[in-house]
């Protein structure tokens, strides 16, 4: 697991605040009821944030930043260089 | 009172050049369409929905991701004197047989003559597309180009069907005619005092929802106003967007649930809050949640650096039933809208507002949503029914000229909320000085986020897992005042006080089946052991004794009483 991978489940551990809950980079997140809609903007300005990216949410859906392993893979394939 | 016949005619009547929706996906990606050119498109919509047999009256269900085409769509059905409907687009946290069976309830009620959804609708959702009857499934395709004439369409005939809350209420269509719709418009852009050649409507709200729906695409295409719109699934993952459009658009209007007020200020970084200018607003709307005076604070005393006008901040009371507003504060009162000081003590053990001193001990604030629209009556009345004086907290009944007839195809849900003419809302609320003040639900709705979601939904999912008893689960909203709207707490008995051991396995259970049924995150789940949830007289759970229960148990989840 990348360093990047293991900061930003740090990040999701800290948000859901549920010590029994054990995540990995394929844990679904928001389909599994952990995460919410309102957190996604979180989510979004910490992948913005790792990466050094600039991510526009007009390209990027829900289901693109379900488990970890898909917002480096969504960061990737929408993220812009910050201006 | 309008002057146009009916909403493809007042359509019709604006300035051709004029900017109409602006649809906003990001700074780099944007698509405009003045009114001439979405008259146009319209126009297309309508001969290829003719030619695929829709007529007057026919019902048309829409299903189209926010933006240009699905609102051409609309307006197209209306122009053949259809009735069209939109409904939520397929959520990909929810199992296609859970849409697919709420569909199939939406499109029986409805009779809907057919279901339009998008060139993009991906084949893999077409499993969650379930029609009733003879309904037929389109594709909305390039417009059919042509001569079409539109349709004769009387002021008295339906515009469209509204739909306002989850799976239950999916079958509650409320059916409203273009004269219902045409009044509405008229109160309300007096009231806002609504100039199409100066104001610019920002929205993220869903077209779904009447706040979307009715103030940010009927009354701009009404009063010719400009919208820059986006998408709310965009808005909510990047709030930021709303002050990033409003500077570079000098939007004037917006209207925004209550949380919204909150969210914006404490999810766009505060290093960033310089770059924007939020002078152009005439007026930010809080609206579909009750007013939080709290919440207008924050937003207040974030963004007053940057040119919020103190008295830009407003409030409003609007239902589906009634097109939209029943209530809105005055625009030009330089102190925004009326609060009061009331005592808690008297509040809560005797529902009666007794006004003291502002942030006295114990204390409580209510915002106003303002003054009553022309043309519309309000009671507050108690449970045994009396006419409650002003000050006096009860349920809210109104009576107006924009009022719906019925649920579409529900006599029985008709009959339970219009009586003698009189609208019972289910919201708890008070009128002082000729304005009204709403404070919270009689009925057991939740609203999240905006969004009303009926409990049951959520207490027949959590019923269903094999651990919890039968027919014992209950959930309940817990205001948030970090998040500025409510979040859902279910508690349930389990069936046999061992399964407790298995709790964290449940839980997790538990919620993934709330949202692969409905979309939606249940913040806290409790489950108890058997006979723990009050139950009433008539043996089912008492929601009120079990909050109150709860409440008493669990000090830690700081829910209101």
């Amino acid at each position: 697991m990348t360093a990047e991978s293991q900061q930003m489940i740090a990040h999701i551990v800290e948000l859901i605040r549920k010590p029994n809950v054990r995540i990995d980079e394929n844990t679904a997140l928001v389909s599994s009821g952990l995460i919410d809609s309102m957190a996604l903007v979180d989510l979004l300005q910490k992948l913005e944030d790792i990466t050094n990216m600039r991510i526009p949410a007009g390209k990027v859906q829900p289901k693109d930043m379900d488990t970890v392993a898909k917002m480096f893979a969504t960061a990737q394939r929408v993220g812009k260089p910050r201006k | 009172m309008s002057q146009f016949q009916n909403l493809v005619a007042a359509l019709e009547a604006a300035p051709a050049d004029r900017p109409f929706v602006r649809f906003w996906i990001d700074e780099d990606e944007q698509e405009t369409v003045t009114f001439g050119e979405f008259f146009s498109r319209a126009r297309g919509q309508a001969a290829m929905l003719r030619g695929e047999g829709v007529t007057a009256g026919d019902r048309v269900v829409i299903i189209m991701p926010q933006g240009i085409p699905a609102m051409t769509a609309f307006v197209g059905a209306m122009m053949q004197d259809a009735v069209p409907a939109f409904l939520a687009y397929p959520n990909f946290k929810v199992e296609a047989g859970k849409y697919s069976s709420g569909l199939k309830g939406v499109t029986t009620n409805l009779n809907a003559k057919a279901v339009l959804i998008d060139q993009a609708f991906p084949d893999e959702m077409l499993g969650h597309i379930s029609l009733a009857g003879d309904a037929k499934l389109i594709r909305a395709g390039a417009a059919v180009a042509g001569d079409f004439s539109a349709a004769s369409i009387p002021t008295d005939s339906l515009a469209f069907m509204q739909h306002s809350a989850g799976t239950t209420g999916l079958q509650k269509g409320v059916a409203l005619t273009h004269a219902a719709v045409l009044r509405q418009i008229a109160y309300l852009s007096a009231a806002l005092k609504i100039d199409g050649a100066k104001d610019r409507i920002y929205s993220w709200l869903p077209l779904y929802h009447d706040m979307g729906l009715i103030a940010c695409f009927m009354l701009p295409m009404v009063c010719h106003v400009p919208v820059v719109m986006q998408s709310p699934l965009d808005w909510v993952m990047q709030p930021e967007a709303m002050l990033q459009i409003i500077s570079d658009h000098k939007c004037t209007l917006a209207w925004l649930p209550n949380f919204a007020f909150q969210f914006a200020p404490r999810r766009v970084p505060q290093k960033r809050w310089a770059q924007y200018d939020l002078s152009s607003v005439r007026a930010l709307i809080n609206c579909s949640e009750p007013v939080r005076a709290s919440s207008m604070e924050e937003f207040r005393k974030a963004f007053t650096a940057i040119g919020l006008k103190p008295h830009a901040l407003q409030s409003s009371y609007a239902m589906a039933e009634n097109v939209f507003a029943v209530t809105q504060s005055e625009v030009e009162r330089k102190s925004g809208p009326a609060c009061v000081w009331a005592d808690g003590q008297h509040f809560r053990a005797r529902h009666k507002i007794v006004e003291i001193a502002p942030e006295s001990p114990g204390a409580i604030c209510f915002m106003s949503s303002g003054r009553l629209l022309p043309n519309h009556q309000v009671q507050v009345i108690s449970d045994s029914g009396a006419i409650l004086g002003d000050g006096h907290v009860g349920e809210i009944l109104i009576k107006s000229d924009c009022l719906f007839d019925g649920y579409y195809n529900r006599p029985d849900l008709t009959a339970e909320a219009l009586v003698d003419g009189w609208y019972h809302t289910g919201d708890l609320g008070f009128c002082l000085r000729d304005e009204l003040y709403v404070v919270g639900r009689k009925k057991d709705l939740l609203i999240i986020g905006g969004e009303n979601i009926y409990p049951q939904d959520i207490e027949e999912i959590v019923g269903n897992h094999p651990a919890i008893h039968d027919g014992r689960a209950i959930a309940m909203g817990a205001y948030n005042a970090d998040l500025g709207t409510e979040e859902i707490i279910v508690v349930a008995e389990v069936a046999r006080e061992e399964s407790l051991a298995n709790s964290i396995e449940i839980d997790r259970e538990i919620r993934n089946q709330v949202v692969a049924g409905m979309g939606i995150a249940v913040k806290t789940i409790l489950l108890k052991p058997p006979k723990w949830i009050v139950k009433s007289t008539a043996g089912k759970p008492a929601r009120s004794s079990t909050r109150e229960k709860l409440l008493k148990e669990h000090p830690e989840l700081n829910i209101e009483a």
